[in-house]
């Protein structure tokens, strides 16, 4: 279901704050995706950790960034990219200033590479207008399109409507022009519900469901923009039945203890335990606080306890989509 | 040689002695919190306190359990912190209103009015200066300035914007200046609006194309507006440079500390490290790590009693083990990565362990404190503890 409304968009744009696995979900709707035999390209930012490396096979991902502004084809079908906005800037310049000599001297300028640095809003909007221009990209003989689907894991939240209102800001600032006129190219892309699809990711903490259910309304409010679906990440799932939590805190209170099996104690087993249905129980109250608050499908993907993830890891999650 | 102070020790000590806590560190990781806990923390030990969020996402109002905060610090009642003690002390709060700071900072340089007007009016100003890349960072430092000299305050937290890199904030500033500098302007900027039109006379070939690609990409228009705002922002730039020359010689200064804030998880801790090290290069006061919802081992927590285990329902037990192998797995992760930082920094980082619930309140900031302090003020200590226990 979730993934069929993903399927039939041209885009799809994850957003939430900081260190709400982002980028895994990322990897895993990518993934499922490729799956139904979709081309899918699944583009970072900047990634420290690029999705690729979960790609790579078991093991720990690698710290290094994927070649910058490639495309990688991670399995057959799947290709992803991180995207280095500095790299982007460069290709453009490159492409207006055709003389190689010319377009040298200009990206060796220190003056270039300063205004770069800090010229307001370039960085995203060269970075959203490449995401346009793969999106227009078709194959050269059908003219087919040449990405079935685009995954973008975008800046965490409070940069991220930040980021996404870049285009609105730039067509305010610069009404005609070459740069208002890809602005609002861009903003249509964002804005059509056809094409794009926003993907809001939480995890069950306050913070986190507090900055969705804010960035939902504001998403709407200025750039008239509606998530397609909610992602609650790392959730607890219920774990004992209700007579068995009872048990756990009637074990608890009389202070039980012993082994449980050879060197797990009883007492740490019981006090994982609470700590499990705690979680459990927060996860609950913040599914429920979403679902009234977004008016978007919601989906819970769980809590993985691993030293690193994996692919193993990312082909649960997408299965998990598939079946959402 | 005194003996070294615990980290929570001297986390303490520099709450009652410094003038300025700078808090750091990558978004999602309890940065806003922590620097409200430490706040209260304090104002609860009899200090003036202004804790000042830069937050566009309003996250300090959520735990100082205010509906908003405005960008005048406002004065939060202490009472409320009940049953947790306070001795006399002040807090206030604020959020950083970084148009307002910059339209402030704008009429303290500009010579006249007329100036000021020329670019509080500027098109490129009003739409776009507040998303310059760095002026958040930019104006929170401007502000500590202002707000350090305010007598009303003994201590100034500063909670830093939520970047990807906690770096940004000290390199911010530098790049704002860069782009600032006149020489931009009389690069490729300049001749443009000296003729008022498309004129590609400028000193330099690499000028001219460089004019000329900004022309195809920007537009006339927007280049326009663009040299008004920079021939406008000539005669403050050197007010703006010498401000920023203060500001990081008052970060440098023995007053002031930096409250690195991570996550445990190990690429977090591995940027806390990077940032530790760039503190040290760029001669800026380190107090302490702050390592936020740490996952304690259940096993390590207290030693195990012998005694019998009583029988348990079919299945449970197998649950039980389960759920507490997973649950040592995450702590294994992230005891090794903290231990990899104090490896590498010398540092002991002050470990919080994840809390029972969310910080959402004055009374879940002070008992926030007191999971940091705990050792020190134990009797302070409530007994219902939040430690997940």
């Amino acid at each position: 279901m979730l993934l069929d409304a993903l399927l039939s968009r041209r885009l799809v744009v994850l957003t939430g704050k900081g260190g709400v696995g982002k980028s895994v979900v990322g990897a895993a709707i990518a993934l499922a995706a490729c799956e139904r035999r979709r081309r899918v390209l699944l583009v970072e930012i900047k990634a420290p950790v690029a999705a690729a490396a979960l790609f790579a096979g078991p093991g720990p991902a690698r710290r290094e960034p994927g070649p910058a502004g490639r495309e990688a084809e991670v399995r057959p079908g799947l290709y992803t990219l991180n995207l280095d906005p500095a790299a982007v800037m460069d290709e453009y310049v490159r492409r207006v200033v055709k003389l190689e000599i010319l377009a040298r001297r200009v990206l060796e300028s220190p003056v270039y590479h300063r205004f770069f640095a800090a010229a307001p809003g370039l960085k995203e909007l060269m970075t959203l207008g490449k995401i346009m221009v793969l999106e227009e990209a078709r194959a050269r003989f059908s003219h087919r399109p040449l990405w079935d689907l685009i995954v973008l894991d975008a800046p965490a939240t409070g940069h991220g409507l930040q980021f996404l209102k870049v285009p609105l800001a730039a067509s305010a600032a610069v009404p005609v022009g070459p740069i208002g006129h890809n602005a609002r190219r861009v903003l249509a892309l964002l804005r059509d519900p056809a094409k794009t699809a926003l993907v809001l990711v939480a995890v069950p903490e306050e913070m986190a469901v507090v900055e969705a259910v804010q960035f939902h309304r504001l998403a709407a409010e200025d750039m008239d923009m509606r998530p397609a679906a909610v992602v609650l990440n790392a959730c607890h799932e219920r774990r004992f039945s209700d007579d068995e939590e009872a048990e756990v805190l009637r074990l608890t209170a009389e202070g039980a203890d012993g082994t449980l099996e050879p060197d797990v104690p009883l007492s740490a087993a019981l006090r994982a335990a609470r700590r499990q249905i705690r979680r459990r129980k927060l996860t609950r109250f913040y599914e429920a606080r979403l679902r009234r608050n977004v008016d978007a499908p919601l989906v819970s993907l769980p809590f993985l306890f691993r030293e690193a993830l994996s692919l193993d890891d990312v082909r649960l999650l997408a299965g998990l989509l598939e079946a959402a | 040689m005194a003996p070294r102070l615990s980290p929570a020790e001297a986390l303490e000590r520099a709450l009652v002695e410094r003038r300025i806590l700078v808090a750091c560190g990558s978004g999602g990781v309890g940065k806003t919190t922590t620097a409200a806990a430490l706040a209260v923390r304090a104002a609860r030990s009899g200090r003036r306190v202004l804790v000042c969020t830069i937050d566009p996402s309003r996250r300090l109002a959520t735990s100082l359990g205010l509906n908003q905060l405005s960008g005048r610090p406002r004065p939060i009642d202490l009472s409320r912190l009940a049953p947790y003690p306070a001795r006399g002390g002040a807090l206030w709060a604020m959020v950083l209103d970084v148009k307002s700071t910059f339209d402030a900072l704008v009429a303290r340089y500009t010579p006249d009015a007329a100036a000021r007007a020329r670019i509080l009016e500027n098109r490129f100003y009003r739409h776009v200066s507040a998303a310059l890349a760095g002026t958040h960072e930019y104006m929170a430092m401007e502000k500590l300035l202002e707000l350090r000299a305010d007598e009303r305050w003994d201590l100034v937290v500063l909670d830093t914007p939520p970047t990807r890199h906690a770096l940004d904030f000290l390199d911010a500033p530098d790049r704002l200046l860069g782009f600032l500098d006149t020489s931009v302007l009389r690069w490729f900027l300049r001749p443009y609006f000296v003729a008022g039109r498309l004129t590609l006379k400028v000193a330099t070939r690499t000028g001219a194309v460089a004019l000329r690609l900004a022309d195809r990409f920007l537009g006339l228009q927007f280049l326009q507006d663009l040299s008004e705002f920079f021939l406008a922002f000539e005669s403050m730039y050197d007010g703006f440079k010498e401000r920023a020359t203060r500001v990081h010689a008052l970060l440098r200064d023995g007053s002031s500390g930096f409250v690195m804030v991570a996550g445990p998880q190990p690429l977090a801790l591995e940027e806390a490290l990077y940032f530790h090290r760039r503190l040290a290069e760029k001669g800026m006061p380190f107090v302490a790590f702050v390592v936020n919802r740490v996952h304690l081992d259940p096993a390590r927590e207290r030693r195990a009693r012998r005694g019998v285990r009583p029988a348990l329902p079919p299945g449970l037990a197998a649950r039980l083990a389960e759920t507490l192998r997973e649950q040592q797995v995450l702590a294994r992760v992230e005891r090794r990565a903290v231990a990899r930082l104090e490896v590498d920094t010398r540092e002991r980082p002050v470990l919080v362990p994840e809390l029972e619930q969310d910080v959402h309140d004055l009374r879940g900031l002070a008992e926030f404190g007191d999971l940091v302090f705990g050792g020190a003020r134990a009797r302070s200590r409530p007994a219902r503890a939040a430690v997940g226990r």
